[in-house]
């Protein structure tokens, strides 16, 4: 575990820092992807939806695009694609309680996997590692966001 | 590249503020969902266009004025339009607008609504 700027950022895990997402490996092409704490303080801390599009299930996303919204009376946005792939399946917690995004970020409050279908072009923009992390604290630095 | 176009038609203006943030709202969410979103403003909708005054309505007291719910809008890429017909109507010229307001005529606004997948009225 790795608290940058009062974020914590497991090393494990690829970041989608554009975004503020990150990827879990689950073997194979398989990722899960779910939401920074970063990315939780920027949607404003409490959620009142996050869905994730019932059209996207099966179907291959190209990065970038759209495969869920978060909704709060705050803020209104996207959760894009951190790398391009078929989306397997949502997180179907998030329906009854989609604070669990903010709550437990990285347990229970997952948002949707994806098995990646190009993994080997894409995965160097992604963030991994301490030399990942060093790098996100650098773009979370310039753009002067913590956590806390 | 967007997938599917939606039209909102908004008439809902400062005397309803209560009916003045969920439109616009609504717009920004499909624009998350990859829709290309455009509001169409006429009766009393179009003076929400009015430069500085949807900043003065707020849908709910202590919350976010009208005007910011509409900037998001337009910051997510929603387009907005104004019935021609309505700036008659309340006295307006097209310079009293803001300038992202494109101001078209009905029968643009049918266009729009028959290449759209979705219409919502508010």
């Amino acid at each position: 575990m790795a608290i940058i700027r009062g974020c914590n950022l497991p090393e494990d895990l690829y970041y989608y820092a554009e975004k503020h997402l990150w990827l879990k490996p689950l073997g194979g092409n398989l990722f899960r992807v779910g939401l920074t704490p970063i990315a939780g303080k920027l949607a404003g801390g409490k959620l009142n939806a996050v869905t994730v599009r019932a059209k996207n299930i099966g179907a291959e996303v190209q990065q970038g695009k759209s495969v869920a919204t978060l909704e709060s009376s705050k803020y209104v946005g996207p959760v894009p694609a951190p790398i391009t792939g078929i989306v397997k399946r949502g997180n179907e917690k998030l329906a009854a309680d989609p604070n669990l995004v903010i709550t437990d970020p990285y347990g229970e409050g997952w948002v949707v996997e994806i098995e990646a279908t190009r993994w080997e072009e894409e995965k160097a923009a992604l963030l991994t590692g301490p030399e990942g992390l060093a790098e996100y604290e650098k773009k979370l630095e310039a753009a002067g966001i913590s956590c806390g | 590249m967007a997938e599917d176009k939606i039209l909102i038609i908004m008439t809902s203006g400062p005397e309803t503020p209560r009916r003045c943030a969920t439109p616009f709202f609504f717009a920004t969410l499909a624009t998350a969902m990859d829709y290309e979103v455009t509001m169409f403003f006429t009766i009393d909708g179009t003076l929400l266009l009015k430069k500085g005054l949807a900043d003065y309505v707020y849908p709910k007291e202590g919350g976010k004025s009208a005007g910011q719910f509409m900037r998001e809008a337009i910051e997510a890429g929603v387009k907005m339009t104004a019935c021609s017909a309505s700036l008659e109507l309340h006295d307006l010229k097209p310079e009293d607008l803001i300038p992202e307001a494109q101001i078209v005529g009905g029968a643009t606004m049918w266009q729009m609504a028959e290449e759209s997948k979705t219409v919502l009225t508010f």
